[in-house]
């Protein structure tokens, strides 16, 4: 990831106007922390979706063409103009209008006048995207303009190889989200998933809109379980390739894969602690599966679990302190909280017959699973404090194994509504529902944390 | 080790001590088994002796035992033959046994006990569910057949669980004539005891 990173040759360049320029958007509230309903009882969950948070009214006119760009570098262009406003889309913090809707403007060049023209249009910020060929390279510089002061409030100027087009594109679409809303965005991040398209199950990675899909492991058996490492450059999962079922670590970078629990009859579904140092897995022990933690290399195994029915399917809480598990204990499988050291072991879920795959939002107050209802398996979303509990999609088709984006506005999921499992994206109220894989079967996704701090 | 070559020695002369001279043996495996196991019990390294003495050429004429086949397909397919069952199935989202599924398995713990394979119980589960609880349903039930084996006198040492899950289902409509074939427990010879 760093290293793609530097490999960018990015060159973010603060254009300014010999000031500093003010957050004017400051006072635009930046999504609100979720306000539950108290009342115990009350299954009403108020959720942090877009509801709560007025969209900003951004105009987006066509990006400007300097120069000759022709060819792979015109292509490039294209695709980076689609991926700002792809992106600033997906977000959910924007009404966007784009360039048809300015088709009608009468725009002379003069910026101070073609403001004017765009007030009247309703938008509350303009961006401005110019882009160039330099040599081999493209050059992208975006601006921002609080249409009501005609003030430029933000300018980047991005200088990369064309096959980095899309990159720069999500890079300075988070800069335009981070400076907009307080709130860092999404469009760099990725999602680990299993997918059967080369006919056995591999782990794969995609970038979060679906591009870039990739296959990560070879190993030509059957593996799955993905599950990113905090600092989103390696992956644990669960791979049948030696036998029996062990946990293995991929790191992206070298592409290399070892071992971290192979011993034994089963280990599966692995997560990590919050810090990456530690996993916390599934494992098979006197006959029953129960939940264990190991180093992140192996060794130093401690069990957690104890109960002679079903533990399965960990998930460390982000702010750590607590491990979300599936057990069987009462009968049907249910989502469970237990303390670290696998003390204060609890039940969370009461509705459902069958509730498993638990996954934290990033601030550690909200647990999506998969539950099934009246025979259908649907995504559920409940608060471990005040336990609401709203479910998020609907109808036939199978909805399973959530995971949470890394700002917990959105979610990814399976569903076989298509016929074949494939991946989707939904707006943490279940709107916005958007198909990312399309090639054989595609499942289990796990969306990675931030990528780290440019 | 250094113990190993002295079978070859003993073995022969407790033979002559027990049978007289060895005897070519009957003509049918069937009965051959039966024959080798009730008689030999006793002194256990007769009966790993009797197969064969002295390093024989497979093209020998003796007949052998299917079950002594290096083959372990012939050897799965032999053990069917005589009453194994492969499968054992079980109700949806259950672990335990049913009636049908131990009297199968009685009938597997007798064949096993007169030879020294290695079986892997495998744990399967349908498609409903998810992958993941299923893949911890399928040890379940692959240790609920292994405990029973055992219960009934195969070496618990000889049995080896594995789960696939919902991974590897022999039926993939979408329908209960489907899901309850792949709800098993699957028995496979795998190998075999004392085995150089």
């Amino acid at each position: 990831m760093r290293s793609r990173a530097i490999h960018l040759a990015v060159a973010a360049l603060l254009l300014g106007m010999g000031l500093t320029l003010p957050r004017i958007f400051a006072q635009e509230p930046p999504a609100q922390p979720p306000q539950e309903e108290q009342q115990p009882g009350n299954v009403t969950l108020v959720l942090p979706g877009n509801q709560q948070f007025k969209p900003i009214k951004l105009g987006i006119p066509a990006f400007r063409r300097l120069g000759a760009l022709a060819g792979d570098a015109a292509r490039a262009a294209d695709e980076m103009e689609q991926v700002v406003r792809q992106d600033l889309q997906n977000s959910g913090y924007f009404t966007i209008s784009g360039p048809e809707a300015f088709q009608g403007l009468q725009l002379t060049g003069d910026l101070a006048r073609d403001l004017e023209a765009y007030r009247t249009t309703g938008v509350e910020t303009l961006l401005l995207g110019d882009l160039r060929a330099e040599a081999d390279k493209i050059v992208f510089e975006g601006r921002l303009f609080d249409v009501a002061s005609g003030q430029a409030i933000l300018a980047k100027r991005y200088r990369g190889a064309l096959p980095v087009a899309r990159r720069i594109g999500h890079t300075f679409a988070d800069e335009v989200i981070l400076f907009l809303t307080g709130q860092r965005g999404i469009s760099l991040s990725s999602i680990a998933f299993t997918s059967d398209r080369t006919g056995q199950k591999e782990i794969w990675v995609m970038d979060y809109d679906g591009q870039n899909q990739r296959r990560i492991t070879g190993h030509r058996s059957t593996s799955m379980s993905p599950a990113w490492s905090p600092d989103g450059e390696s992956l644990a999962y669960t791979s049948f390739f030696n036998g029996p079922p062990g946990i293995y670590l991929a790191e992206l970078a070298s592409g290399r894969k070892r071992p971290i629990v192979n011993s034994g009859s089963l280990n599966t579904t692995p997560t990590f602690s919050p810090d990456g140092q530690r996993v916390v897995f599934a494992r098979s022990v006197d006959g029953n599966v129960e939940i264990f933690v190991t180093g992140r290399s192996g060794g130093d195994l401690r069990r957690l679990t104890h109960s002679g029915a079903i533990d399965t399917n960990p998930s460390w809480s982000p702010t750590g302190g607590q491990i979300a598990f599936t057990s069987g204990r009462a009968g049907n499988p249910h989502i469970y909280l237990m303390d670290e050291e696998g003390s204060n072991q609890r039940r969370l879920t009461t509705e459902g017959d069958y509730n498993d795959g638990a996954a934290w939002n990033p601030t550690g107050d909200l647990i999506a699973y998969t539950s099934r209802r009246g025979g259908r398996f649907q995504i559920a979303v409940t608060n471990v404090v005040t336990q609401a509990t709203q479910i998020l999609t609907s109808g036939p088709g199978e909805n399973e194994s959530p995971s949470f984006s890394p700002d917990g506005r959105h979610i990814v999921y399976v569903s076989r509504k298509s016929g074949t499992k494939q991946l989707y994206v939904m707006d943490l109220d279940g709107s916005h529902v958007r198909q990312l894989t399309n090639e054989g079967n595609n499942d289990m996704p796990d969306w990675s944390r931030l990528p780290a701090q440019r | 080790m250094n113990r190993k070559w002295m079978i070859w020695i003993v073995a022969p002369v407790l033979l002559t001590v027990l049978y007289g001279c060895p005897k070519k043996k009957p003509a049918t495996p069937a009965q051959d088994l039966d024959v080798n196991t009730t008689t030999v019990t006793p002194p256990p390294p007769t009966q790993e002796v009797t197969p064969e003495p002295v390093a024989t050429p497979p093209q020998d004429t003796v007949e052998s035992n299917p079950l002594d086949s290096p083959d372990l397909q012939v050897v799965n397919a032999e053990l069917q033959r005589r009453g194994f069952s492969p499968d054992v199935y079980f109700d949806y989202d259950e672990s335990s046994l049913s009636d049908d599924a131990r009297a199968k398995l009685a009938r597997n713990a007798d064949l096993l006990k007169t030879t020294q394979l290695l079986v892997t119980i495998e744990g399967h589960a349908d498609e409903r569910g998810t992958n993941e609880y299923n893949l911890a349903l399928g040890d379940k039930r692959a240790n609920a057949v292994r405990d029973y084996l055992t219960s009934l006198g195969v070496d618990a040492g000889r049995l080896r669980t594995l789960s696939y899950g919902e991974e590897r289902p022999v039926c993939t409509e979408s329908e209960e004539s489907c899901w309850s074939q792949n709800r098993r427990g699957h028995m496979v010879i795998t190998g075999r005891a004392n085995m150089g």
